[in-house]
């Protein structure tokens, strides 16, 4: 038989039903001869039994539509990073061995060093893609903000292929220019390797974000810029992606790229420096 | 072969983790009490959850995963955000645990405590489910609502499963001394 003090490991798994058949008989047992410690059982199992019986009442509350977006597109993002990745190790084989065995192979794949010196130059491919979307501009951490960005910047390019839209510079600057008072000089697409894909505006949260898309020896890059918000300059590693986030002129800019961080950094350097 | 924390989302993993969303909003939203911030701690949560899907083990709980994940990255933000929280001493909390709700021993409850209860009102339970301490609120949510186990919510707020269950037990009491108060006001 227990007594009071020795009950209390066993009240709360006994009104769970969690008690061993054992257990169980030998809390009755001491219940039967003694009205308080059954009074406290009985109060707790009429909270559990309330709380059981209020469930649906209780989980009435539904996330908001836009979360259940965002996360979902995560999800895409994630799966979409690994695909990259793919392509990544793929890349990561066709590079030249440090002997080649063939005359030509350093053409067919430029070492890393080389591949990233045109950029540089603006010699590669940069599409421009403008787009207004909207944006909360809250004190989501770095991490977060990254991340929403990075699902974007995968939305938007599977959209872009799929539609297939091209867009002039100067109508990308056009826009910025009228949407985000961004004045901005892209690169010409006449200078040889610059191809402009296209335009897609987003909608999303609260708040107009810029979303430029650029493919840097076609592999797509985001620039984002959002509204006027201080936040430490940093590299965030997201969903298999980098995000390089600096703030100028009262406002965040974010480059989004599955390429490796030293080449996202040497990128958003550039981009830095040659944005005004 | 993949680069640091890049895993593959299965479809099923993705539909099921998903499947979980107003749950975890709700539990960031008790956890937080405020909307944009709860909306925050999920997001996160999913994020953690999708990179790291195959460190899930097939065939456990990936609600209670989930839940997991989403407690630990509170506990962390409350960490980083100190300045701003109110210190909760946990130790303290605990002794609290262990020390039975006054009278519940003592003095019988005249009435069947289930007939007492019955007619709640829906507010009245919400706002006394709202008023408990956090940790007790948490425990009893966690058990009763969402009906995790013992074990599954020890993981989640990292503590043992015989604190667990002495939170449950004194936030029960807690709540119905409070949904008890109410009778009178009710009838």
């Amino acid at each position: 038989m227990h007594n009071c003090d020795s009950l209390d490991p066993l009240v709360t798994p006994f009104v769970d039903g969690a008690l061993t058949d054992v257990d169980r008989r030998a809390v009755e047992d001491h219940l039967r001869v003694c009205p308080p410690c059954h009074s406290r059982i009985a109060a707790e199992r009429a909270v559990h039994d309330l709380l059981r019986a209020r469930r649906a009442s209780l989980c009435r509350t539904e996330a908001p539509d836009a979360l259940h977006a965002r996360c979902a597109g995560f999800a895409k993002a994630a799966t979409a990073a690994k695909a990259d990745s793919a392509k990544n190790l793929q890349n990561l084989q066709n590079l030249p061995n440090p002997e080649p065995r063939t005359p030509n192979a350093e053409r067919r794949s430029p070492n890393p060093a080389l591949r990233l010196a045109p950029f540089a130059m603006a010699a590669s491919l940069v599409v421009v893609v403008g787009g207004a979307f909207v944006y909360q501009a809250t004190d989501k951490s770095a991490r977060v903000m990254a991340a929403e960005l990075v699902a974007d910047h995968a939305k938007c390019f599977a959209m872009n292929s799929a539609l297939g839209t091209h867009q002039a510079a100067s109508v990308v600057e056009q826009s910025m220019a009228s949407s985000f008072d961004w004045q901005m000089h892209l690169p010409d697409a006449s200078r040889g390797e610059l191809e402009l894909v296209g335009a897609r505006p987003c909608l999303y949260g609260e708040g107009r974000i810029a979303h430029i898309m650029y493919r840097h020896h076609g592999r797509p890059l985001s620039l984002f810029m959002l509204p006027d918000k201080a936040r430490a300059q940093e590299m965030v590693e997201v969903l298999g992606h980098e995000a390089a986030i600096w703030c100028a002129n009262n406002r965040t800019f974010v480059l989004v790229s599955g390429e490796p961080r030293r080449d996202v950094e040497q990128i958003a350097s550039y981009v830095q420096a040659s944005l005004h | 072969m993949s680069r640091p924390g890049l895993r593959l989302v299965s479809p099923a993993f993705e539909a099921e983790a998903l499947a979980s969303l107003d749950s975890l909003y709700r539990a960031a939203l008790r956890l937080t009490r405020v909307p944009a911030d709860a909306e925050d701690l999920v997001q996160e949560t999913y994020l953690k959850a999708f990179r790291a899907a195959d460190s899930f083990e097939p065939g456990t709980n990936l609600r209670a995963w989930l839940f997991t994940i989403l407690h630990n990255t509170a506990r962390n933000r409350a960490r980083d955000r100190a300045r701003d929280t109110v210190a909760i001493d946990s130790d303290v909390v605990d002794r609290a645990a262990d020390t039975p709700p006054p009278g519940s021993r003592a003095s019988a409850v005249e009435t069947p405590e289930t007939l007492l209860l019955r007619e709640t009102l829906a507010p009245d339970l919400q706002a006394a489910i709202d008023e408990l301490p956090e940790q007790f609120r948490q425990a009893v949510w966690l058990r009763d609502v969402e009906e995790f186990s013992y074990a599954e919510i020890a993981r989640m707020l990292s503590i043992p499963v015989g604190t667990v269950m002495s939170r449950i037990s004194r936030g029960r009491h807690l709540l119905f001394d409070k949904l008890k108060a109410l009778r009178p006001a009710n009838a």
